[in-house]
Formats: structure tokens, C-alpha cells, sequence
């Protein structure tokens, strides 16, 4: 087995042997120390004496030993036992590592997403220990500093510690106001990797991590709609990856992607997720944002008409339990549609919120708007403006090629 | 785990004596309050007003004492518990049902030697 195998199979027992761990014995940090040695272990012992039948296991049962050897250290209850053989004995290589393992990856997400953490740090404490990844890619995901982010994620895992935040579940009742900060979370962590519609290398992975967690959450709570539905709406998302960027790297508005490059798996997957979530809860925030997607997704090809009524309809329903700037201009482009590109920016124009002024969607709907109607010195004030809030590469190429035809028409 | 729950409200509104209907009320709550918290209440009291306060304030070698609290704020620490429970989110639970009157905030702070 080379590094990069090696590699693969550290993460993919990372998040379930770090939560095992930690769950019972109540110490994420020393969890992730004896999970890294055991690591360690691997690549010493393996190219020699062979790779395990089941790695995972193997990983566990020395981390295991690993740990309970530090606690006893610690503790200086007892004296410092004489050493203990790290080697798994021969029934655990043989057993399953499922059953070896317990599964304590949901009680590992709700502790990184307590609200007593710090918003910022949840997501990449979610993604270091529930999903393995180095502090590096996470740095490079969030546009971080290497050394900012590991203090964040060194303050988090103290302040869990210190303040005692509970290794257990929630209990149900606290189910909503708990769920939902996890839910945000990963919307947080996907959107992150959804910003760079290349995904070239840094968030290529990332984004597939989101995609696993949110499977993972599904199958841990099968009954919840928004758990299902966020499901869903990573997965159309992601399905339209391969469509959003064309040959010049420029981004391609999504009633312009070529359907027959969308990635089919994936939309059937989430067809199927959102089917649970509609049958659980159909007004369900999370269902009808999920729902939006679908309506673009179901498109065959380009010839099909674009879903625009379904879209505003799903907006007027949205806007019901869901009533706030975001939702307000992506129905706007809706109404562009349907009613009309004046109808639409008079509907932008009855927007009031003080953080407008810095939201680049907002110019950019609007600036589009504008050159709709042939206000094009306006309009090229609107792309200028969304220009100055930093986009990402491929958006801001497409708005500066926008704002460079309105320039020759008006020069 | 040992945990002080921090009482923040704007005193301005229980008056500078701390008597009267409002404070009456508030009391009222408050043995409500720690009827209900039963063994896992070890400690506590309500603070008088911060016209009450004086500092003592330590700067290099010199301890000078000041009237008034040590920072001036839109609201002042007006009371607190110290509880006994089984983790932070039965302390927040906790934290959650503790009377107020108006907006404020409820700080909680695990005692050290936890």
C-alpha cells in the first residue's frame, strides 16, 4: 500500500474511530492524539508485516490502547502499567470493524455544532475530526490562514472541553433549535465549496465531504425533512458542477447549462432524497429550497421550456416561512421572467435591509436587470459595484465581460 | 459541573433604591426560581445597585479604591446563581428560565477546579 492509499484509509476511519473515542472517554482532543499515533503506528508496522484484513479496526484497537494508556498516565491512580501489547489480538482482526466501532459520528457532529461554539469554527471542526481532513485543505476552503485556523480550532476544542458542553445527544425536544445550527453548518461548508464553480483541486474533495455528511445525517435521522432535503439540494448542486463553467472558464447562468452534462447519478440520488422530504414535511423550508433545485434538474435538455412559473411558484410558497432579502432577489429573476424585466426591478427596489449595499447577488441581479432594459449607464454602475465585492474567478471574469459590452455600446 | 449563572439587566429600570413593585416582582420569580433548582442551586444572591459599588483597583504595586463598578456598561451584573448540574446544556436550560423582567443576559461561566 503506497502514502495516498494509506492516506485514503486513514480518512475514511478518521470521523468514526475519532467519534468512538471521544464519545467514550469524553476528550476530543486526546481522541485525535491517539487516533494520529495509531496512524503513525500503521506506517511503521504495515509495509513490513502486511496491512491488516481490516485496517480500521486495527487503527481502532491501538488507538483505543493508545488512549487508555494516557489516561492511566494522567490519572497516576495506578502505577504506569508495564507495556501494554498495542497489537490487536486475533478475534478483533477477524470481526467486522462495524461492530467493533460504534457509530458515534451524529453525536461527534452535534457536539463540533453546539451552539456554545464559535459559529465560525463549527464547520471546520466538523470537517477535521467528523471528516479527516487536514487543517491545510480546510485552511485553503475557507480562505483562512493555516495558523488562524488552528488556533480557532485548538479555542474550540478547549472551550468544549472547559464549559462542559455534553457528550450525549440532545435530547429530542432540543431537536430543532440543535438540528438546525448542524444544518447551517453544512449549508455553510458546501456553499464554501459551490463559491468556485471550477472546483479545482481544493475543493474538489471538500465538496464530496459535504456530500458523505450529509449521507451520513440521512441515515442517522431518516425522519427529518430538512435533514433530507438539504440532502437533496447538495446533490443538484453538485449534479450541475460539470455544466457551470463553459470552454472559456466563464460561469454560465443555470438556464443556460446544457442539461445533458448535468451528472445523472446524482440527480436520481437526490430525486429520491426529496421525495422523502416532500412525503415528511412539503412547506418545509429546506424541502421547497430543495424543490427549486429539482424543477431546473428535471430538464431533459436545452429545448425543454425553462421551469420559470414552477420557480416563482415555489418562491411565492418559499417566502411564506422564509421572507428575507436572499430569497426575495432570487425570486426577482423569477419575476423577470414571468411578469417582466420593470416588474422585477420594482420588486428590488422595495428591498430594505442595511447589509444590501455589501451583497454581491443583489448588484448582480440588478445590474442584469438594468442592462435588460437598456439602462445601460446604470447598469454598468450595478456591475461595477458587484465587481468591487469580490467575486470569485469565474463569476467575476463573467461580470467583467458584461460590464466591458455595455462600455463599447456607450463609448 | 459547577457553574455561575451571571445576571445582566439594566438596573435603571428597578430604580436605584431596588424596591418597590418591580423588585417586588422579580423576587417574587426568583424564590420561584430556586424552588425549582432545589439541590443543584449551591449559591447565590441579588447585588444591590451599582451606586452601592466600590472598586478596588490593583495597578503595579498600588491598590486605589474607587466608587462605582469597574467598567461602566448598558447593563450591570444584578445577581447570580452558582449551580451544580450535569453539563453545559442543562446549565443553559437553566439559564433560560431565569427570571428577568426585560432584556438582558444570562452569562454562564464554569467555576474553575472543574
Amino acid at each position: 500500500m503506497n502514502g495516498v492509499a494509506l492516506d485514503r484509509v486513514f480518512r475514511a476511519a478518521s470521523g468514526r474511530i475519532i467519534a468512538a473515542l471521544a464519545a467514550r472517554f469524553r476528550d476530543l482532543a486526546r481522541a485525535e492524539d491517539a487516533f494520529s499515533e495509531s496512524c503513525l503506528r500503521a506506517v511503521r508496522t504495515w509495509p513490513a508485516a502486511g496491512v491488516p484484513d481490516d485496517p480500521a479496526a486495527w487503527l481502532y484497537r491501538v488507538a483505543e490502547r493508545l488512549m487508555l494508556d494516557s489516561l492511566r498516565r494522567d490519572r497516576k491512580q495506578q502505577p504506569v502499567a508495564e507495556e501494554t501489547s498495542l497489537d490487536p489480538s486475533p478475534e478483533d482482526l477477524v470481526t467486522d470493524d462495524a461492530r467493533i466501532i460504534p457509530d458515534e459520528r451524529l453525536r461527534l457532529i452535534f457536539i463540533c455544532c453546539h451552539p456554545a461554539v464559535a459559529a465560525e469554527a463549527r464547520a471546520a471542526l466538523t470537517l477535521k475530526l467528523v471528516c479527516g481532513l487536514s487543517v491545510t485543505e480546510i485552511a485553503r476552503a475557507f480562505l483562512l490562514q493555516e495558523a488562524t485556523l488552528a488556533q480557532r480550532l485548538v479555542r474550540a476544542k478547549r472551550k468544549i472541553a472547559d464549559a462542559g458542553v455534553p457528550f450525549e445527544l440532545p435530547s429530542p425536544d432540543a431537536w430543532p433549535e440543535r438540528l438546525d445550527a448542524v444544518l447551517s453548518t453544512l449549508e455553510i461548508a458546501y456553499a464554501r465549496a459551490h463559491e468556485d464553480a471550477a472546483g479545482s483541486g481544493a475543493h474538489a474533495g471538500f465538496s464530496a465531504e459535504v456530500l458523505h455528511l450529509t449521507k451520513i445525517l440521512t441515515h442517522l435521522i431518516p425522519d427529518d425533512a430538512a435533514v433530507t432535503a438539504l440532502a437533496a439540494q447538495v446533490r443538484y448542486a453538485e449534479a450541475r458542477r460539470p455544466a457551470r463553467l463553459d470552454a472559456d472558464g466563464f460561469i454560465v447562468p443555470l438556464s443556460a447549462q446544457d442539461p445533458a452534462l448535468w451528472r445523472r447519478d446524482l440527480i436520481d440520488d437526490a430525486n429520491r432524497l426529496l421525495a422523502d422530504a416532500i412525503r415528511i414535511a412539503p412547506s418545509e423550508p429546506r424541502t421547497l429550497q430543495a424543490q427549486l433545485q429539482q424543477v431546473w434538474c428535471a430538464r431533459q435538455s436545452l429545448a425543454d421550456p425553462a421551469p420559470w412559473p414552477e420557480v416563482l411558484r415555489l418562491y411565492d410558497r418559499l417566502l411564506l416561512t422564509r421572507d428575507d432579502p436572499i430569497v426575495r432577489i432570487n425570486r426577482a429573476v423569477a419575476v423577470a421572467e414571468i411578469e417582466g424585466v420593470d416588474a422585477a426591478l420594482i420588486e428590488l427596489s422595495r428591498l430594505e435591509s442595511a447589509g444590501l449595499e455589501e451583497f454581491l447577488p443583489y448588484h448582480a441581479v440588478r445590474a442584469d436587470l438594468l442592462r435588460r432594459t437598456g439602462r445601460h449607464a446604470n447598469a454598468s454602475q450595478a456591475y461595477a459595484r458587484a465587481l468591487q465585492l469580490d467575486p470569485p474567478a469565474a463569476e467575476r471574469r463573467w461580470l467583467e465581460r458584461k460590464l466591458a459590452e455595455l462600455t463599447s455600446i456607450l463609448n | 459541573m459547577k457553574y455561575a449563572l451571571l445576571i445582566y439587566e439594566n438596573e435603571a429600570f428597578y430604580g436605584t433604591e431596588k424596591a418597590g413593585p418591580k423588585i417586588e416582582e422579580i423576587v417574587g420569580k426568583h424564590m420561584v426560581f430556586a424552588q425549582e433548582l432545589g439541590a443543584r442551586r449551591i449559591g447565590g444572591a441579588g447585588l444591590k445597585s451599582t451606586a452601592a459599588t466600590t472598586t478596588v483597583r490593583t495597578a503595579g504595586n498600588r491598590k486605589t479604591v474607587h466608587d462605582g463598578p469597574f467598567a461602566e456598561a448598558r447593563e450591570q451584573l444584578g445577581g447570580f446563581y452558582l449551580i451544580d448540574v450535569a453539563n453545559l446544556d442543562e446549565a443553559i436550560e437553566l439559564a433560560k428560565k431565569v427570571p428577568v423582567l426585560q432584556d438582558g443576559a444570562i452569562e454562564i461561566r464554569p467555576l474553575l477546579g472543574e
